[in-house]
């Protein structure tokens, strides 16, 4: 029954993943070779976010929030928007569009995430004879994670790769990214801080990820116009 | 551009490393995937398994993985695959003795005694709940050890953490509802190995020697007065016997005696003319087996110079009557001449020593008390307890009851008053006179203090024979302290009569795991396939269209078409 919730706990959380590659033209173009590169960005961008986060941040005595602990760790998580810059601009990709270019990075970006951040809790913890609620959790964290990245992916190449976009909106692209990035903050700064359960606050991941999602897809497509 | 280029392939093999780190640190998390991750984890103690000639008794398996109940009468549970879980003061006794004896099936039994009592109560009769709970105690212990029972049977103090599993299980079996996720259902599992046969159950007994004053002209062994006492004991569980009275009194009793007495002796003017044998024997709830093999290893000479032998059992909770066993008619003159002894300082103290004569029958093997194995081999010898009856084999061998709050150390120190002012007065010859050898506020005042800490240190060591080797630690504290106290110590080590053979396995940590049901996994299932596929069907229509979605699912046709 334990491997069963393993198995369970594992589609929920690299399930979407798969889906998405396979359901959406990314399979018929054939760009696993992008995403794969996006993954191993990935992996650089968590090494130097591990290694800036030992150097800079003090352990604190108590689990008590402490601003400027939390202002560091926000500025530390900007890296991920380089990372993500460096994946979508500077690696070389074949021919496919930025429609597809931009979802593949997205995928790759947060498939890795998910391996890295959610593999070993999940196979060490959800084998074991006792249940818990939080690995069911954890996928739905990947879920939101995903369309998290992809927003954050799209609004990335928006910024960095359409050289024309319409005056007005070029603000709020980057008001949005902005959020974007600093949603993990905010996620933690809920669970720790103002002491949410659980459940609420997996719940506020997917409502503001699907926000997110939408106002990027609005923007996405008014850029599309041609100008 | 260059400078962009060297810090890519850095930045490659950076990534390379901690690819390696990351592997090698997969591999070490599923070589250790054993972890403990249960909600509790508690200390239990199995009940005793022996066999006796053949004929066992005790619980039969040790290993447990089964569901919590809480009661015997929850709808619809299957008790073969259930572990009840039960608070002793709340159990029907008549109701258990009624199921194990016609062998009903049963997952397990997980039976919970009160907190443990970190504080002691000295002197006081404890309050009726006490006295209830000692009553309850003492039939459940009989009832176990005498039963065959063929699952596990553990015990487990209550505290905090079990009490909250108890009672989120009670409310689980009041609603009826199978144990789904939310609701909680709880699987208790003991993982320990198969017991197996005790292959030489040991038992140690332990002698000390002060010999006495021999005058210059006297060519013939100077006569001996032993006092005895039998340390280990035998309860339902084994891990948990302490036996604090039985007979943690009187090894107490005995070393405090040999103390006073080697004092005494120490200097030459002072030492009698009587040699003293102090016996520490094991063995005592299998018929002292232990004191036959021990008096059977004295030779000829030594036995015959034993005057009498005072045999010390459970005298320490007792108010104003202590009892004297014989197995020779009290009119006999040795006899006689004990029982006057000791109750002339019983007078003084104010206390009533009875007498109980019991004959013994050589063809029956059972040996109630320890004097009768030394009446076996005519020696004069007179068991003193507060016990009025012979107990039955294996009752009042220390037990679950029996612990440090149960002693009055007011009756051990009277109890040692007793024997030694009253074996002072036979060595010294002050019978009659009004003496007190051992008076308070004297250099050879009985001393409470070492009394308690003994006390302490027996009601912390359980002591059941087959489980303690050679080189236990009790066994080794006893050692010193006799050879402290005595001339020469001397140690003898047999192996338990073969009628009796002991299974291992006494102590285990029990998990409690909080579960799920497979039907909520299937659910999961289900709910998580149906999500996938409305999230490919989803992702079909908005980015390829309806169409191509309808596509997925016929065969092209045209193909067929083509090669025909």
């Amino acid at each position: 029954m334990t491997v069963f919730h393993f198995f369970n706990c594992a589609i929920l959380t690299f399930g979407p993943h798969a889906v998405y590659y396979s359901a959406t033209p990314l399979s018929e173009y054939d760009t696993i070779g992008t995403s794969a590169k996006a993954a191993a960005v990935y992996l650089g961008t968590a090494l130097v976010k591990l290694v800036c986060l030992a150097t800079f941040l003090k352990e604190s005595e108590n689990g008590n929030f402490d601003p400027y602990q939390e202002l560091l760790k926000v500025l530390i998580n900007f890296i991920d928007v380089a990372g993500l810059y460096f994946a979508l601009t500077q690696l070389t990709h074949r021919n496919i569009s930025q429609n597809h270019k931009f979802q593949a990075v997205g995928l790759g970006w947060a498939f890795a995430d998910s391996v890295l951040h959610r593999l070993a809790p999940l196979w060490v913890g959800a084998r074991g004879l006792e249940f818990t609620w939080e690995y069911v959790f954890q996928g739905l964290e990947a879920n939101a994670n995903l369309v998290l990245n992809l927003s954050l992916a799209a609004l990335g190449s928006l910024m960095w790769l359409r050289k024309n976009k319409p005056r007005i909106l070029i603000p709020i692209i980057y008001a949005c990214a902005g959020v974007l990035a600093t949603m993990p903050s905010i996620t933690s700064y809920l669970r720790r801080a103002l002491g949410w359960q659980p459940a609420k606050a997996v719940g506020f991941e997917l409502f503001s990820s699907l926000m997110m999602a939408f106002l990027s897809w609005q923007l996405f497509s008014a850029c599309q116009r041609p100008a | 551009m260059a400078g962009r280029r060297r810090g890519r392939i850095g930045g490659g093999v950076e990534v390379l490393d901690s690819i390696y780190s990351v592997v090698a640190l997969v591999f070490i998390l599923v070589a250790c995937v054993e972890l403990g991750d249960a909600a509790t984890a508690v200390d239990v103690y199995r009940l005793i398994q022996y066999d006796i000639a053949g004929v066992p008794y005790g619980s039969r398996l040790a290993g447990l993985n089964h569901h919590a109940g809480a009661s015997f009468f929850a709808p619809g549970a299957d008790l073969s695959r259930t572990v009840v879980m039960m608070p002793v003061r709340e159990l029907n006794l008549t109701f258990l003795r009624e199921y194990i004896i016609s062998n009903q099936p049963l997952g397990g039994l997980l039976l919970l005694l009160p907190e443990k009592v970190g504080n002691r109560i000295v002197g006081k009769i404890k309050s009726k709940d006490d006295g209830l709970m000692r009553n309850i105690l003492v039939e459940l212990e009989q009832l176990l050890i005498h039963a065959n029972i063929p699952y596990p049977v553990y015990f487990a103090f209550e505290d905090d953490k079990i009490n909250a599993v108890l009672a989120d299980v009670r409310r689980n079996d009041a609603t009826g509802q199978p144990p789904m996720a939310t609701t909680g259902g709880y699987k208790l599992l003991v993982s320990i190995p198969e017991p197996k046969r005790v292959s030489s159950p040991t038992i140690t007994n332990i002698q000390g020697w002060l010999p006495g004053l021999k005058g210059d002209g006297d060519t013939n062994q100077l006569p001996t007065i032993a006092v005895v006492a039998s340390y280990d004991t035998f309860g339902a569980a084994p891990a948990l016997s302490v036996g604090s009275d039985s007979n943690g009194s009187g090894v107490v009793a005995l070393l405090e005696i040999a103390r006073l007495f080697s004092r005494l002796y120490s200097n030459p003017k002072t030492r009698g003319r009587y040699n003293l044998l102090f016996g520490l024997t094991s063995g005592g709830p299998y018929n002292y087996d232990g004191t036959l093999k021990w008096l059977r290893s004295f030779d000829q000479r030594l036995r015959e110079s034993i005057e009498y032998a005072i045999c010390l059992n459970s005298i320490g909770s007792w108010k104003n009557e202590l009892w004297i066993h014989v197995s020779k008619p009290p009119e006999n003159a040795y006899i006689k001449q004990v029982h006057e002894s000791l109750s002339d300082v019983a007078n003084e103290l104010g206390v009533t020593i009875g007498i109980k004569h019991k004959k013994i029958n050589i063809s029956n093997p059972r040996v109630a008390w320890e004097h009768e194995q030394f009446s076996r081999l005519r020696i004069t010898a007179v068991t003193l307890s507060e016990l009025s009856a012979a107990p039955e084999l294996l009752e009042s061998t220390g037990g679950l009851h029996d612990t440090r709050d149960s002693l009055d150390e007011a009756a051990v120190y009277r109890t040692i008053r007793l024997v030694a002012e009253s074996l002072a007065k036979h060595i010294y010859g002050h019978q009659g006179r009004n003496i007190q050898i051992f008076a308070d506020n004297s250099s050879l005042a009985i001393n409470p203090f070492y009394i308690s800490a003994w006390l302490d240190l027996l009601s912390r060591a359980p002591r059941v024979a087959p489980f303690l080797s050679k080189t236990d630690p009790i066994i080794s504290s006893l050692k010193k302290e006799l050879s402290d106290h005595t001339v020469e110590l001397h140690v003898q080590h047999e192996t338990i009569d073969g009628m009796f053979s002991f299974y291992d396995s006494t102590r285990a940590t029990l998990n409690v795991y909080q579960v799920a049901s497979v039907a909520f996994d299937l659910l999961l299932l289900l709910a998580l396939g149906a999500y996938l596929i409305l999230l490919f069907s989803f992702l079909v229509l908005t980015t390829r269209g309806l169409d191509d979605l309808i596509n997925l699912f016929r065969r092209p046709p045209s193909r067929k078409v083509k090669a025909a």
